[in-house]
């Protein structure tokens, strides 16, 4: 009998590194023939074998967690450190966004006026639509709070209703910021002003969307008894990632909405 | 006799073989519901589903691991089957399809245009 004597995952072999190299290939050579040949076939050949690569892979994740055992605690710890480490780098990300905008606003070229907000640019007002924004998010941590001691407790019931609402804030947020970005009078090509807002602003949205589409996944996990009271990790790690989107907003909100209107 | 270390305080505790290889039945709560039926008056009552065992489907998950834990020798990307296959072939094609294209693409980009 060759049983494992080591708490540790010796995974199968799998292509999907490979083809999720190759679909990153065909993204980026995509977007340079978009820009310079009018070309999309190629971003669109990237962006679905992108697709397929991370449906594929992380679905066999699932399978070997959840139907083949082989998460125990010590290969568990490695994808809490694996999902930690992977947020550090996205508020890495999220710095250099910030960066560029107290660079541009904290002394204002005479370009601008000598002024932040620049001359001419109306900014959005941060008690209108923007806080309606924040209190969506702030009580879509709730929710989500909620279901993860509904699901610790085995109230799957609770845990279902919960993590919907959760959702649904979620998606409620990204329509209210589309229609905001539709609203408002200014533009990406608006100067520093119009760079640094959409830029910060789409990226985080861009994040939304992520991270409805992993609570997402997690819902219809949770509907197919995926996960357990004492062991459902990839309910945390969306989790995770759901309070610093968050937190990501809050900054954006205090930094470009409010200090920078 | 086996050990393992106790969820959140971490202690050293008994423990059978069974939780190593199959850690996601340790935590795992009964789902039949253990309230008493309701009672049918004369008068007919909707029954009430109190049990969550019957809602959206029934539990799939311990057939689910015996089936994936057939010692097949079958990498798990391809354990069911052909609807796996079909996807790694579609994903593979498309893939290496669009990488060649790509260099050819990037080959023609390349040459100076003649003036």
């Amino acid at each position: 009998m060759t049983h494992q004597t080591h708490p540790y995952h010796m995974v199968n072999p799998s292509p999907w590194p490979l083809t999720g190299a190759f679909s990153a290939l065909l993204m980026t050579s995509g977007l340079a023939m978009w820009f310079h040949f009018n070309s999309t076939i190629l971003l669109s050949l990237g962006m679905l074998t992108n697709l397929l690569t991370m449906y594929q892979w992380w679905r066999d994740i699932v399978r070997e967690g959840t139907f083949q055992g082989h998460h125990t605690f010590t290969v568990q710890k490695g994808l809490r450190y694996g999902m930690i480490l992977f947020i550090i780098s996205e508020i890495f990300f999220f710095a250099g966004f910030f960066w560029a905008f107290y660079h541009s606003s904290l002394a204002p070229t005479p370009e601008l006026g000598g002024c932040w907000p620049p001359t001419g640019i109306i900014p959005l007002n941060p008690l209108e639509v923007p806080l309606l924004n924040t209190a969506v998010l702030l009580a879509s941590g709730v929710t989500i709070t909620w279901a993860h001691h509904s699901l610790m407790e085995g109230d799957r019931m609770s845990m279902l209703q919960s993590l919907l609402i959760t959702i649904m804030l979620g998606i409620y947020f990204t329509l209210l910021q589309a229609s905001e970005y539709l609203e408002t009078p200014f533009t990406i090509s608006d100067g520093v002003y119009g760079s640094t807002f959409f830029m910060a602003t789409g990226f985080h949205g861009l994040h939304v969307i992520i991270g409805s589409t992993f609570l997402t996944i997690c819902f219809f996990r949770q509907l197919n008894f995926h996960f357990t009271s004492s062991h459902h990790f990839g309910f945390e790690a969306a989790a995770w990632y759901w309070h610093f989107v968050d937190v990501v907003w809050l900054f954006l909100y205090v930094s470009i909405y409010w200090w920078g209107s | 006799m086996y050990y393992k270390f106790s969820g959140f305080t971490q202690r050293l505790v008994g423990a059978w073989a069974s939780d190593a290889y199959s850690p996601q039945l340790r935590g795992l709560k009964p789902v039949v519901s253990t309230k008493t039926p309701p009672i049918i008056f004369a008068t007919p009552t909707k029954l009430t589903f109190d049990s969550v065992y019957d809602y959206a489907g029934k539990n799939k998950v311990p057939e689910l691991q015996k089936f994936f834990q057939k010692s097949d020798g079958v990498p798990v990307h391809l354990k069911r089957g052909l609807p796996d296959q079909m996807l790694y072939w579609t994903t593979m094609a498309l893939t290496v399809g669009g990488t060649i294209y790509c260099l050819i693409g990037l080959y023609m980009a390349s040459q100076p245009k003649n003036k």
